[in-house]
């Protein structure tokens, strides 16, 4: 039979039934445990019938929830029922998650005690009336009385795990749809197939040899597609997947620590984060086999700092876009090559995975040669089918270049390709290339040389201020009260061209971050806007 | 400063930083983490608010994550021997 997302816990769940599949806030649950629960909640959406309006749209489910073991139920229990799942957020605005859910068209809603506290909110102005599933909560005579339009099932009105029959899952459904925010402001939903996830997933368990005595951290939030990573490579061989509660994130060390994590994996401003703390003192993880970073530019200062912090652990660039399903090229830190084959102080992105394919193009799609500038490309088994619902953004951004018989995806990324002495390096995105005064620009260029002057992990660069054309000058952004903000400026008067030098250099009492925890340019942008 | 103007001070903060309306946290045992009023993205700068309160750094090794559920929680940590403002004790 084809594997589905749901297969590699199906296969653990036999294999180790009693090992510990999951563990959060004090409360673990083995494979056995967690696929009884699931059960229930897949029989539950069964006997309820819940399918979608319209014939031939593919089955969703919502789970709406963080860092809890109901939302790792709700997840599987679609799953179990051959439906994709939908993560809804509860952290994001209630605007957001209303127009997530109704451009989803779910039917059914799966939550924990921090989805309860917002849905009926959300659900104001909803009339279609939706089954929605508590399975850690007996009592929900509350959330029913406040809620008659929908229907609301607690623990005891779930359906029993043994009338569960896997539902079909073909490689070509939803295995789960992620809305990412889109340049119009309506959030656009990527579609990934089970046939792409599970690709990467076999892929990288072999990569990484995941045992059932690895612990998998999940920093991230389920609305960021590397959470998949975490729950489902260690479902797929065993391992045990340790969720931080939202107070253990305030202090990752400790968690990393106490939980035994054996495979760390985050966006690189965690690691940020934690050398500010002093919390990458020398030998302080040596449990750590892997630490691996995706997600963002990784600098490969904080890669220096974290190698002595894990030495016993190999740490790992990862790159890709969620249309390419959660990273699709890799590159390996070696600290007897890497530091030369850094540029602009960021770690390479490496090459692509097993079965993905690079093509960096010039402004007309044409391949440009080795070792030259482009824009990255990528096809292969990750390639998603693409947006939900948006025939018009699928057709802009996966396309067949001149020249080519298959579809491509764009993403965007600048890139220096690689040319088999020097491996291929992320430079920013297309859109971080700007023009002034008519001269090209790479913000990642002036980015680099405040880092060098300033001595900071990170700076931002922006256009400023913005014309029609692109901008007049620069602004820098740092976050170090202690910088004599003028003699940076009048060092990197004589470093870079007039045009690129920053007409100023801004100190920020911290980088405003985005919900995936990367640095928000725009409100960067936004607090010059305010400031006239 | 006593008991009194650090907990409005934290609260000011917390509320300052992450947009929400004042009754969002009406009360000193209100939580502060779950629904998104603090996250660990304002971990550094918020210990450093901390650190600026007490005059004196936070041994992040010796805290416990608990300490950052609630404004209560967080005067019991790091600001034990606040004084209480004369009369406010009842």
């Amino acid at each position: 039979m084809d594997r589905s997302l749901r297969s590699g816990f199906l296969e653990s769940f036999e294999a180790h039934p009693d090992a510990i599949a999951v563990e959060v806030a004090g409360e673990a649950l083995s494979y056995a445990a967690l696929q009884a629960r699931a059960a229930g909640v897949a029989a539950t959406l069964a006997r309820e019938d819940v399918r979608p309006e319209g014939e031939g749209r593919p089955r969703l489910t919502a789970v709406f929830g963080q860092r809890s073991t109901a939302v790792v139920t709700g997840i599987l229990g679609a799953l179990f029922r051959g439906d994709g799942y939908v993560p809804l957020n509860p952290t994001f605005p209630i605007d957001r998650t209303r127009a997530m859910l109704e451009r989803s068209g779910c039917r059914a809603v799966v939550l924990d005690e921090h989805g309860v506290k917002q849905i009926a909110e959300v659900l104001e102005g909803i009339d279609t009336p939706l089954v929605l599933v508590v399975p850690d909560e007996a009592d929900v005579d509350e959330l029913r009385a406040a809620l008659p339009a929908h229907r609301v099932l607690g623990a005891i009105d779930l359906a029993s795990a043994s009338d569960w029959t896997p539902g079909d899952a073909h490689p070509d459904d939803i295995a789960y749809l992620l809305f990412t925010s889109g340049s119009t402001g309506q959030p656009k939903g990527v579609m990934v197939a089970h046939r792409n996830v599970n690709a990467f997933l076999v892929t990288m368990a072999d990569r990484y040899a995941i045992t059932p005595d690895d612990r998998l951290s999940q920093t991230f939030e389920l609305t960021f597609d590397l959470s998949v990573f975490d729950l489902f490579l260690a479902w797929e061989r065993g391992a045990r997947v340790c969720i931080p509660t939202q107070a253990q994130k305030m202090l990752p060390a400790k968690y990393v620590q106490e939980s035994e994590i054996s495979v760390w994996f985050s966006v690189p401003s965690t690691a940020v984060l934690m050398s500010k703390l002093r919390m990458l003192k020398p030998d302080s993880y040596p449990k750590l086999r892997w630490s691996l970073f995706c997600g963002e530019a990784l600098p490969s200062e904080i890669v220096e700092a974290w190698a002595e912090a894990a030495p016993a652990s190999t740490i790992e660039n990862l790159y890709g876009p969620t249309e390419l399903t959660i990273a699709c090229t890799l590159y390996r830190w070696d600290p007897a090559r890497s530091r030369d084959e850094c540029e602009l102080g960021l770690v390479p992105i490496g090459d692509p995975y097993p079965g993905m394919e690079v093509l960096v193009v010039d402004e007309d799609l044409q391949p440009v040669a080795e070792g030259e500038t482009g824009e990255l490309l990528m096809t292969g088994t990750q390639l998603t089918p693409g947006y939900w619902l948006d025939p018009e953004k699928t057709a802009n951004a996966y396309i067949v270049p001149p020249g080519q018989d298959r579809v491509f995806y764009r993403t965007g990324d600048r890139v220096r390709s690689g040319n088999g002495k020097r491996p291929m390096v992320y430079l920013g995105r297309m859109d971080n290339q700007i023009k002034i005064q008519g001269y090209r620009v790479e913000l990642g260029e002036i980015e680099a040389a405040v880092r060098d002057e300033a001595d900071v992990e990170v700076a931002i660069a922006v256009g400023w201020p913005v014309t029609s054309a692109g901008a007049d000058g620069t602004v820098a952004f740092v976050s170090d009260p202690s910088l004599d903000l003028a003699a940076t400026q009048r060092a990197l008067k004589s470093r870079l061209p007039s045009y690129m030098a920053p007409r100023e250099i801004r100190h920020v009492d911290s980088f405003p971050l985005n919900s995936n925890g990367k640095v928000d340019r725009k409100a960067l942008l936004a607090s010059l806007e305010d400031a006239g | 400063m006593d008991d009194k103007q650090i907990r409005e001070q934290l609260r000011m903060w917390i509320l300052d930083r992450s947009g929400a309306s004042p009754d969002r946290l009406a009360r000193d045992d209100e939580p502060i983490l779950d629904d998104g009023l603090l996250s660990s993205l304002d971990i550094v700068e918020f210990i450093l608010f901390i650190e600026s309160l007490r005059e004196e750094e936070v041994d992040i090794e010796a805290i416990e994550p608990e300490v950052f559920n609630s404004i209560d929680t967080l005067m019991a940590a790091f600001f034990p021997d606040a004084p209480v403002a004369a009369g406010a004790a009842g």
